[in-house]
């Protein structure tokens, strides 16, 4: 049996209504910033109950464009952690501003117990991740910023319809990035991604900063870039953010089976805490493994396309070399480098797949 | 009077209504192998790019905005540098200078719209980096003086294409003079995607990987990060529709020059519409047509009501913008550059008009100015 990790396939079982939606928008003239980008803004905006939404040309450029229209900039410090896509802190970096690690704990999110000893008189911003559909614990991340009177934007990326205490990822900090690459839970058919915020002075201004700083066609109001939410794209998402809550919740159903499964072999498989009160989306499905690779290894020769988020921490990539971090600054992320594995997780996977996959980590630690 | 537009300024449903099958064989063919970041049709689009423009190396990015702010990374600009380039352009020539730190000098235009190269020299400091100079309307700048000063001076030379996809001077296409050449691939551009896009040109290696690497977050490989970066990348499904388009540009491009020609002769006898003269070394493509007009704001308004819709590529220029406040320039500063930011007028150019739209376009034009519509 193959058991894949894209799902691409499947979303394009029925294609017609999107091919028509395509050929319909070619024919329109709308290309740019119209009506089908107007239209997926509301659409997220009422999905996630955030007042505001901008769609980007990217998650990367969401995060860029919130970091700077926050003011901060070179010398600036913000606080984030390495056990995250290269975009987080490409992000921050591309801001002028520097980036500072803070190990994360067992959720694979940010360690709050340890943010605040990181705090300089230079730092300007938090930047938690929602790993893997996981939040960060918002609260406590809320009331440091409070108190040190930091911004935060959050990376929610992985995390659409994930929640604390039913209240949405994205609706804590000033302002939140999403992503809608193709392999993301709400996905389009290429780059794109939103910026959400709950401040109507944001929103306006970050209108602008994506489209130029045009105010109208001949009016620029300040330096702004070209990251705009493609049409196209769009028409795609408008379609697609249908279904926003039937691939959670599957992807939820699943992430339970795997729990209640790997709960009995605890010798073998650790899983994360799963506090009650967050709504995890499941992006990915994070596990630690005894003998990883041996069993990354086992699980691709029997057809399941599994993976490692992520195999290198940020601290000790070459692009960070100029931060001065070594091995054994981080020893919870770098210990979990180590040993975590990747199990696809998608709303297509069938029951015969999850029974699949379970048999197949059941047997590599029987034999 | 508002009349009905018979001829819109631009006309892109007419042009994909013409290749709607082949466009959407196109991305149907891309959701057949799903692979929509930097598929293969980026790569194959990149391909035909560089050999249509003769450089080795093409890499597609987002768009013509982001294409210039890499190429200027790539040539190693930034915080503390000036880069030279004109204030009669879009925006984005700009900004991109401003978004990587450096500080842009602005000079002024000669009358085909372009960078003057006799007022470079004067505007070089010890802090310039390059010369950015743009490909306005699709005419190409003078390059042979400004490689020139460019050599002389030890400066980069980063070419802003966005406008001129297949333009010439002295038989070699615009974007393979300097170290880079930038192009924007929008749907209001001469060889445009049906959203945002842009590529960027070279034929330096060390360029060429770095910009793929800025691209695309500074990813040399899925677990590993050299740089860090942004992320930019043309779209799978726009480079497949840019394919289908590439194989119609050159007639679309001919179709334009002839057009321009028919305006060219037309108002060779009407001395109160000016136009640049067109040198026998150049090859213009003409993303605008671009008259100067006496009464300009009048004879638009009379062409509107006459269906004809035109409009002014830019009415504000660069310098005098809320935005430039920062740089210091004021009113008068760049003369020509504002004189023509009063007479400009852009008239449909686009491949799509026939004979027909061609010829009222110039008759109305005749008749506002036998004074029916005048005064």
């Amino acid at each position: 049996m193959r058991v894949g990790y894209s799902y691409l396939k499947q979303q394009f079982a029925n294609i017609d209504p999107y091919l028509s939606d395509i050929k319909k928008l070619i024919l329109s003239e709308d290309l740019t910033l119209g009506k089908p980008v107007g239209e997926f803004e509301e659409g997220f905006s009422k999905l996630t109950g955030i007042p505001y939404a901008i769609g980007v040309s990217s998650g990367t450029d969401a995060l860029i464009l919130s970091l700077k229209i926050l003011g901060i900039g070179p010398g600036d410090e913000v606080i984030t952690t390495p056990n995250t896509f290269i975009a987080t802190v490409g992000a921050i970096a591309m801001t002028g501003a520097r980036p500072v690690f803070v190990d994360n704990n067992a959720e694979h999110t940010i360690d709050v117990t340890k943010i605040e000893k990181a705090i300089t008189k230079r730092t300007k911003a938090i930047m938690p991740v929602h790993l893997s559909g996981t939040p960060a614990d918002m609260p406590a991340i809320m009331k440091i910023a409070k108190r040190h009177s930091l911004r935060v934007v959050e990376d929610a990326a992985q995390a659409i319809l994930a929640s604390i205490d039913g209240k949405h990822v994205g609706s804590w900090g000033d302002a939140a990035g999403f992503s809608l690459h193709p392999l993301k839970n709400l996905n389009v058919w290429g780059d794109g991604g939103l910026i959400v915020t709950r401040s109507k002075e944001l929103y306006k201004k970050l209108r602008l900063f994506r489209n130029h700083g045009l105010v109208n066609r001949d009016e620029v109001e300040f330096f702004g870039h070209n990251c705009r939410l493609d049409s196209l794209h769009a028409v795609i998402g408008n379609r697609l953010i249908k279904e926003a809550h039937f691939i959670t919740n599957k992807r939820i159903e699943y992430a339970n089976q795997f729990d209640e499964a790997f709960k009995k072999i605890p010798e073998f498989i650790t899983l994360p805490p799963r506090r009650r009160n967050f709504k995890r989306v499941y992006h990915t499905y994070v596990i630690h493994a005894k003998r990883r690779d041996a069993l990354l290894k086992r699980l691709l020769e029997n057809g399941i396309d599994a993976k490692v988020h992520y195999p290198i921490p940020l601290h000790l990539q070459k692009a960070a070399k100029y931060l001065g971090y070594k091995k054994g600054d981080f020893p919870v992320c770098e210990a979990h480098c180590r040993n975590i594995i990747t199990l696809p997780v998608h709303q297509y996977l069938t029951q015969e797949q999850m029974d699949y996959m379970i048999d197949c980590v059941y047997n590599f630690y029987k034999s | 009077m508002t009349g009905v537009i018979k001829i819109p300024y631009i006309n892109l449903s007419q042009q994909h209504d013409a290749i709607k099958d082949k466009l959407m064989t196109a991305v149907e063919k891309v959701i057949g192998h799903g692979q929509f970041v930097l598929g293969p049709e980026v790569e194959e689009f990149e391909s035909r790019f560089a050999l249509f423009c003769g450089t080795k190396y093409a890499v597609g990015v987002g768009n013509g905005t982001d294409a210039l702010i890499m190429a200027l990374k790539a040539a190693g600009i930034g915080p503390g540098d000036e880069v030279i380039s004109v204030a009669n352009t879009f925006i984005s020539t700009i900004s991109s200078i401003a978004l990587v730190g450096a500080k842009p000098v602005l000079v002024d235009v000669r009358d085909d719209y372009n960078i003057d190269p006799d007022l470079i020299e004067k505007a070089i400091t010890k802090r310039t980096k390059a010369i950015l100079p743009v490909h306005l309307t699709g005419r190409p700048a003078d390059m042979d003086p400004i490689m020139g000063i460019a050599k002389k001076h030890g400066l980069k030379v980063i070419e802003d294409c966005a406008q001129a996809v297949g333009a010439e001077y002295k038989g070699k296409k615009v974007g393979t003079f300097g170290d880079i050449g930038v192009f924007s691939l929008h749907p209001l551009k001469t060889l445009n995607a049906c959203g945002d896009g842009g590529v960027a040109v070279t034929n330096d290696k060390e360029i060429q990987e770095m910009l793929a690497t800025y691209r695309d977050n500074g990813m040399k490989n899925r677990g590993e990060y050299v740089v860090w970066s942004s992320n930019s990348r043309l779209d799978t499904i726009q480079a497949a529709m840019l394919l289908v388009k590439l194989d119609h540009f050159e007639k679309w491009t001919e179709k334009r020059i002839a057009n321009a020609k028919f305006y060219q002769k037309a108002f060779s006898h009407l001395n109160v519409v000016r136009f640049p003269v067109e040198h026998p070394y150049e090859k213009s493509v003409y993303h605008t047509f671009v008259i100067q007009a006496d009464r300009r704001d009048a004879l638009s308004s009379f062409l509107a009501e006459k269906g004809i819709g035109t409009k002014i590529h830019y009415p504000i220029p660069v310098h005098l913008q809320p935005a430039a406040r920062q740089l210091g320039y004021k009113k008068g500063d760049l003369p020509r550059t504002e004189q023509q930011s009063q007479n400009i007028l852009s008239l449909p150019v686009y491949p799509e008009l026939n004979q027909e739209n061609l010829g009222y376009i110039v008759q109305s034009i005749e008749e506002f100015y036998k004074g029916r519509g005048g005064s």
